[in-house]
């Protein structure tokens, strides 16, 4: 039964610290088991205070679990809380060497589109390129996260944020490969 | 938000479109990009390296109409210059010949920053040649 108003962080709703390397494992255990306790069903006796806290809980769990289970929005709602404006980038954040793959991936594209086969298989490789530079981010990123749970310094928000921005702009670029292609 | 006039034209009748072989020393390369809308820029200057006169400028764009218009303007616009001319373009001027509305202005700041990028660029390797001339003799 909840016993007052529930937190609005989400890391609070779930009962754990603010960490961005989280055992996912244990998150959904703990999502499971906190939208069952706060659950209609089980404040069927309770006052309408009680259940409109519990509402609420569960309506903070389910932001919080859509939120916290997936790594890019999570570091997004940590960086947000520790004042990083998420909607800002800038071009720095795109090193000029793979600008020039980007330029050629873009020209490739627009050959493929006007039927030109050879452009077609040129795009497939690039793609392969991209997707595996993907998982090199994503593998920095997982790095990123233990040394801010280690010691919390802002230079490695800094970091992970333009490390996102890059992902995101690669990201882009691969969804409309793909849709070239399809 | 409609686009002016302008850009209609140079969206539809891009000037310049195309490259130059990058390997010349007379040749600079401006690559610039952005990441919050995909944009990527392509643009080249080729200087009369005795007299620094820009004698043709190309470009490619990937982007919206304004960056594609921006980028058309100012290889209009570099063709004549000298070097030290182009240097002083600036992102205003091309806001203002394009009426572009604020949220278009970084269209514009990526035409300046591809400017800069080229000029950078052909002063490299017109450096660079000096002193492998030097080396050589």
């Amino acid at each position: 039964m909840v016993s007052g108003p529930p937190p609005s962080d989400y890391f609070a709703i779930f009962g754990i610290e603010k960490k961005l390397a989280l055992d996912l494992e244990d998150l959904q255990r703990r999502f499971y088991s906190n939208s069952r306790e706060w659950h209609p069903d089980r404040h069927a006796r309770a006052s309408a205070q009680q259940l409109a806290w519990a509402e609420e809980a569960s309506a903070t769990l389910n932001d919080a679990w859509r939120v916290l289970r997936d790594p890019v929005a999570r570091a997004e709602y940590v960086l947000k809380g520790e004042g990083f404006d998420i909607g800002e980038q800038r071009g720095k954040d795109v090193p000029p060497e793979l600008l020039e793959e980007v330029f050629e991936l873009n020209m490739a594209l627009e050959e493929a589109r006007e039927g030109d086969a050879n452009a077609k298989s040129e795009v497939v490789r690039a793609l392969a390129k991209f997707e595996g530079l993907l998982s090199e981010i994503d593998s920095e990123r997982d790095t990123l996260f233990v040394e801010y749970d280690a010691a919390s310094a802002r230079d490695t928000l800094s970091r992970l944020r333009a490390l996102l921005n890059r992902r995101k702009y690669l990201q882009n670029l691969v969804r409309d490969a793909r849709a070239t292609l399809a | 938000m409609a686009y002016s006039d302008k850009v209609v034209d140079h969206y539809n009748n891009p000037r310049n479109v195309g490259s130059l072989d990058k390997s010349r020393n007379d040749v600079g390369t401006g690559m610039v990009g952005a990441p919050e809308c995909g944009d990527v820029m392509k643009l080249q200057i080729q200087v009369n390296s005795s007299t620094g006169v820009i004698e043709d400028a190309k470009f490619k764009t990937f982007g919206c109409g304004s960056a594609i218009a921006s980028s058309s303007l100012a290889t209009e616009w570099l063709k004549g210059k000298t070097v030290d001319e182009a240097m002083e373009i600036k992102n205003t001027d091309i806001v203002n010949e394009l009426t572009l509305p604020p949220v278009k202005i970084h269209c514009s700041v990526l035409a300046e920053d591809a400017i800069k990028a080229a000029i950078n660029d052909y002063r490299t390797k017109q450096g660079a040649g000096v002193s492998a001339e030097t080396v050589s003799h």
